[in-house]
């Protein structure tokens, strides 16, 4: 038997400025499952940067196709809409070339670009949420879309694996305050105090948001027929 | 001697999830009264195994899509950078393959 609960989000209303010119370089994303994995060195993007710096154009085409995958993937993760993904990527890669010089290499590229692309994107969406409806309600889904508790449902477990378009198809149909948290958490690897900073919300807030989003996966990973290896995860649960 | 403390119920069980997945312990908790839970419900173990396996399969997606902006973005970008330069400053070359 399942039951369905509303859910309550208090979130901060408001708004505290985002910082593009210079997006931090401590604490970012966490290097834990390997720092490397996440950021590898990229062959030619330090020579590149520095080339940029000095204004060499052909260095910014470079930085461009070294990362244009990756800035428009997250856009597109977060925002779920191919348009507004391609607009902020454009809008990411502006900011980049004429802040460049502000890039003191203590951080991987790549962390201080995805920064960067997180906080406009984050600045994008409550922009228009203060136009339309409040940050809290774009956050907080409707009833119709919250995950349901699973209190002693006989449903069978997922099982197989999940391939990566399923699970990328499961994740934009989340709702958007649900979509936001995995992708910075689970996905990004942000943890949940710089969430909560991000998003103006308590790191409560986004505990909660990541258990519902991967809660609201799991039903929509289920409806396609994929999930978990048991044999693996069924170690750690004991 | 201390009574013996009272099962817990799936709801108050999955009440804690949020926190036991956020404390780095995957759902897997060290208080016995929550550990007796998840070894008698098969329900709730069921769900922490997937929830475990979500959070690790999302490490799949950091890996950037085989989709790419279109041609216009690095275009547009061109234009905005020469117009702020002023026009003919920057001559930009098309980006590389990725």
């Amino acid at each position: 038997m399942t039951s369905k609960k509303a859910m309550i989000v208090t979130m901060s209303s408001e708004s505290s400025p985002i910082n593009l010119q210079a997006p931090p370089v401590a604490p970012g994303p966490r290097p834990a499952q390997g720092l490397f994995k996440r950021n590898p060195p990229i062959a030619g993007e330090a020579e590149a940067i520095e080339a940029a710096k000095a204004g060499d154009q052909e260095a910014f085409s470079k930085l461009y196709a070294l990362h244009k995958r990756r800035v428009y993937t997250l856009c597109l993760r977060m925002l779920s809409n191919v348009s507004e993904a391609e607009d902020m990527t454009q809008e990411a890669f502006l900011h980049l070339f004429r802040k460049i010089g502000s890039f003191r290499g203590e951080s991987a590229f790549s962390t201080w670009l995805h920064r960067l692309t997180v906080n406009l994107v984050l600045m994008q969406l409550r922009k228009k949420g203060l136009q339309l409806v409040s940050l809290e309600e774009t956050i907080n889904p409707s009833e119709d879309d919250a995950p349901k508790r699973d209190f002693g449902s006989r449903d069978p477990h997922l099982t197989g694996s999940v391939d990566r378009v399923t699970l990328e198809r499961a994740v934009a149909s989340l709702p958007p305050g649900y979509r936001m948290v995995f992708v910075l958490h689970d996905v990004e690897g942000y943890e949940h105090n710089e969430i909560a900073t991000m998003l103006e919300c308590s790191t409560g807030n986004s505990k909660s948001q990541l258990h519902k989003a991967r809660l609201k996966l799991r039903e929509l990973l289920r409806e396609a027929g994929q999930s978990p290896q048991p044999t693996v995860v069924k170690e750690a649960v004991r | 001697m201390t009574a013996p403390q009272q099962p817990i119920s799936c709801a108050e069980f999955q009440e804690k999830l949020p926190d036991l997945f956020a404390s780095g312990q995957n759902g897997v908790p060290e208080d016995p009264i929550f550990q007796d839970h998840l070894d008698t419900c098969e329900n709730c173990t069921a769900l922490v195994r997937d929830l475990q396996y979500i959070a690790d399969q999302a490490r799949m997606l950091l890996e950037p899509a085989e989709e790419e902006p279109s041609e216009d973005v690095w275009s547009n970008i061109k234009i905005k950078l020469q117009a702020e330069n002023g026009d003919g400053v920057l001559s930009l070359p098309s980006p590389l393959p990725s």
